[in-house]
């Protein structure tokens, strides 16, 4: 996995935050250095994975799919059957395994789609910690269904109602909360972006993927894929899944952005790819902002919670500007269609961000002759996107069938307060 | 100029640029000037405010919607230093807007615009040590936080690179909530002066006369800006001008 200078990638990263905050970042970042290169941790953090979590998880050919599209052979390597329903559960059991470290009590976090909250309220209540979630008014909206289980699990979840009320919001409370609450708190941040140590620390446990990957395609395909194609939010899940290929020179590494409904300023989230996104330090860390010329951070949007953000990992906006990694990215409807396809044609259900690199790696893979191989970082599964399914793709069934669960829990309700 | 060490205690009060609106910042800015106070922060307004409370989150928002940015604070800042010239104006910026208009410009224009001193609460000493030189040849003076948790050599770090004033924490958080002036506070003030001459400036909290009661003779700046930013927004400019006087007067005669 690739190693920062002090913090960089190239220009990119380092550490821009409160001087209060100092003092946590270089506690884990002391922590995380005497760490990663013992073997016995990373054992220890891989026996977790697989007794907790179900890894290594499969490297599942979908034979019908490139049969129908005609060109490479196309693979879904398979964190949406993590435990939690995505690869953010990676990131967050090393994380846990740090916290236990440094004998803090209580974690926070942000979350966009929920399931980074959703693996956060898990780990917390595995290891019996107080967990707070901040998370956008309207992502809480978009992902009820997580909102709801992290709840269950004995989780806070806090709606952030500043702005855009997305990701970059969350992030924002998640960062003015750990300010105030940074002695007996761990931040335990979602992606392979912010502050120093995060972008490098969130890239090394999530490198369990490609680690996976690597010796996958040895056993399944005889050799090395051809391409590594995976959507690209703050970067966590690409970085897993580019992480051991990056001195693989004949192993292209393709991250898909949000292409939204379009390049017009507010209708995306692609930082990459395009120029749309412009050097700027903001959030703890120096990177590719979509923002105005006045460097105040600009709107996004995408279909998938996951991926509608403002910045993008300072590795990978490294290695994008170095021509290792491709940047590329794909439309809302491009996106429910490769989702459909997916669903249809070989029974497997993706999570709206995971399907935009269904998306680009369709694409990409008919180009591509049969005797190649293209593997897709399949990095969440749909469940959690019942309702924006639905909203794609209206039935009258589905609005009848809502309005009596309404009516039933509304009952409900009332019942328990006449008691 | 920013008050020697040891000098009476005094306020710095703040304006958001584009808060209310650029009319009406100017107008503001006099009934602090009128009301005695000596130094005023102006902040350049940000998406992104991570180390503001609610209060300067939600002023920098509607700051944003009128025309808030580093140009309308270089274009205030031309007039007001020019208005009132016994008032020291300091920026108040997060490090992005500053970076996109480009740094060298910037710390170039707002000397010419009068601007004395800048508080950049996302820029840590590391990155601003190598620009010091550019700084002490312009006159504009960094002025550095240091926070409750921050090592003994860290605060000697921080202390070397700070010019004019030291910016004290005065509590774990951000902006605008109440803060404990003990027994703690005072050993963590005594600890910061082993490491500099300059002067301090104690931020974060200061809301009531009480604060500054507390404050008086232990740090020469009361940085009072959530609360009076709270009467501007739920009173107007002049009954917030007027509230100022009144705070100004009390630790004047105390
Ligand atoms: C399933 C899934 N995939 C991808 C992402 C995007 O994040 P990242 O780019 O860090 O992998 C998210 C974020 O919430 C997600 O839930």
């Amino acid at each position: 996995m690739i190693r920062s200078d002090n913090g960089y990638f190239g220009e990119f990263g380092g550490r821009f935050v409160p001087e209060i905050l100092l003092p946590a970042l270089t506690e884990l970042e002391d922590l995380f250095f005497s760490l990663r290169d013992d073997p016995a941790f990373w054992q220890e953090y891989v026996t977790l994975c697989q007794e907790f979590s179900g890894r290594p998880t499969p490297l599942t050919p979908l034979r019908r799919l490139s049969g129908q599209l005609g060109g490479a052979q196309i693979w879904l390597k398979r964190e949406d059957l993590n435990h939690s329903g995505a690869h953010k559960i990676n990131n967050v059991l090393g994380q846990g395994l740090l916290v236990q470290r440094m004998d803090k009590k209580r974690v926070i976090a942000e979350t966009g789609a929920g399931q980074h909250g959703l693996a956060t309220a898990i780990m917390a209540a595995r290891l019996g910690l107080e967990a707070t979630i901040y998370m956008g008014a309207e992502d809480i909206e978009r992902q009820y269904s997580n909102v709801f289980w992290m709840r269950q699990l004995g989780s806070n979840v806090v709606a952030v109602e500043t702005g855009a009320k997305t990701l970059k919001e969350a992030l924002d409370e998640a960062l003015r909360d750990w300010a105030a609450s940074v002695e007996t708190t761990h931040y335990v941040l979602g992606t392979a972006c912010g502050p120093a140590p995060f972008p490098e620390l969130v890239s090394y446990f999530q490198g369990i993927i490609s680690d996976e990957i690597k010796e996958q395609s040895m056993r399944q395909m005889g050799r090395l894929p051809d391409e590594i194609v995976a959507c690209v939010g703050g970067g966590s899940n690409a970085m897993g899944a580019f992480g051991a290929f990056l001195d693989d020179h004949e192993v292209a590494l393709v991250g898909i952005e949000a292409g939204g409904i379009s390049f017009e300023d507010g209708k995306h989230s692609v930082r990459l790819s395009h120029n749309t996104g412009e050097t700027g330090i903001a959030q703890g860390y120096k990177t590719l902002f979509l923002q105005n010329a006045d460097g105040q951070l600009g709107d996004t949007h995408s279909i998938a919670a996951g991926l509608d953000y403002v910045g993008v990992s300072p590795i990978l906006a490294y290695l994008s500007q170095q021509g290792r990694v491709i940047p590329e990215s794909a439309t809302d409807d491009e996106v429910t269609e490769a989702f459909s396809l997916l669903m249809k044609t070989e029974g497997i259900i993706p999570a709206l961000e995971s399907a935009h690199g269904l998306a680009g790696g369709f694409k990409r893979a008919m180009q591509m002759r049969p005797d190649q191989n293209v593997v897709i970082n399949l990095s969440g599964r749909g469940d959690k996107d019942i309702f924006n399914i639905a909203r794609a793709f209206p039935q009258r069934e589905w609005t009848g069938f809502l309005q009596r669960e309404a009516a039933r829990s509304t009952e409900l309700l009332a019942q328990k307060r006449g008691h | 100029m920013f008050p020697a060490q040891f000098d009476k205690l005094q306020i710095m009060s703040h304006a958001v640029v584009g808060f209310p609106s650029l009319e009406e910042n100017e107008k503001a800015i006099t009934g602090l000037a009128d009301a005695g106070v000596k130094l005023i922060e102006l902040q350049v307004p940000f998406s992104d405010p991570v180390a503001d409370g609610h209060t300067l989150v939600n002023a920098c928002y509607e700051a944003l919607k009128h025309g808030g940015s580093v140009r309308a604070m270089l274009d205030l800042a031309t007039k007001v230093c020019a208005r009132h010239p016994e008032v020291t104006f300091v920026l108040m910026s997060y490090l992005n807007p500053l970076y996109r208009f480009g740094l060298e410009d910037l710390f170039e224009q707002a000397v010419a615009a009068g601007i004395k001193g800048m508080i950049v609460p996302d820029w840590p000493v590391e990155e601003i040590e190598p620009w010091l030189p550019k700084l002490d040849a312009l006159g504009l003076a960094p002025i550095l936080m240091v926070t409750p948790n921050t090592a003994p050599q860290r605060v000697e770090k921080i202390a070397r690179a700070a010019r004019g004033m030291v910016y004290v924490v005065s509590r774990m958080g951000v902006t605008g909530h109440e803060t404990q002036w003990g027994e703690k506070f005072q050993n963590y003030i005594a600890e910061i002066r082993k490491h500099t001459d300059l002067p301090l400036a104690v931020g974060f909290g200061v809301r009531t006369s009480d604060d500054l009661a507390a404050l008086n003779g232990k740090a020469e700046v009361a940085a009072f800006c959530s609360q009076y930013i709270e009467w501007q927004r739920d009173d107007g400019s002049e009954v917030a001008a007027a509230k100022m006087k009144s705070i100004v007067q009390t630790i004047a005669a105390a």
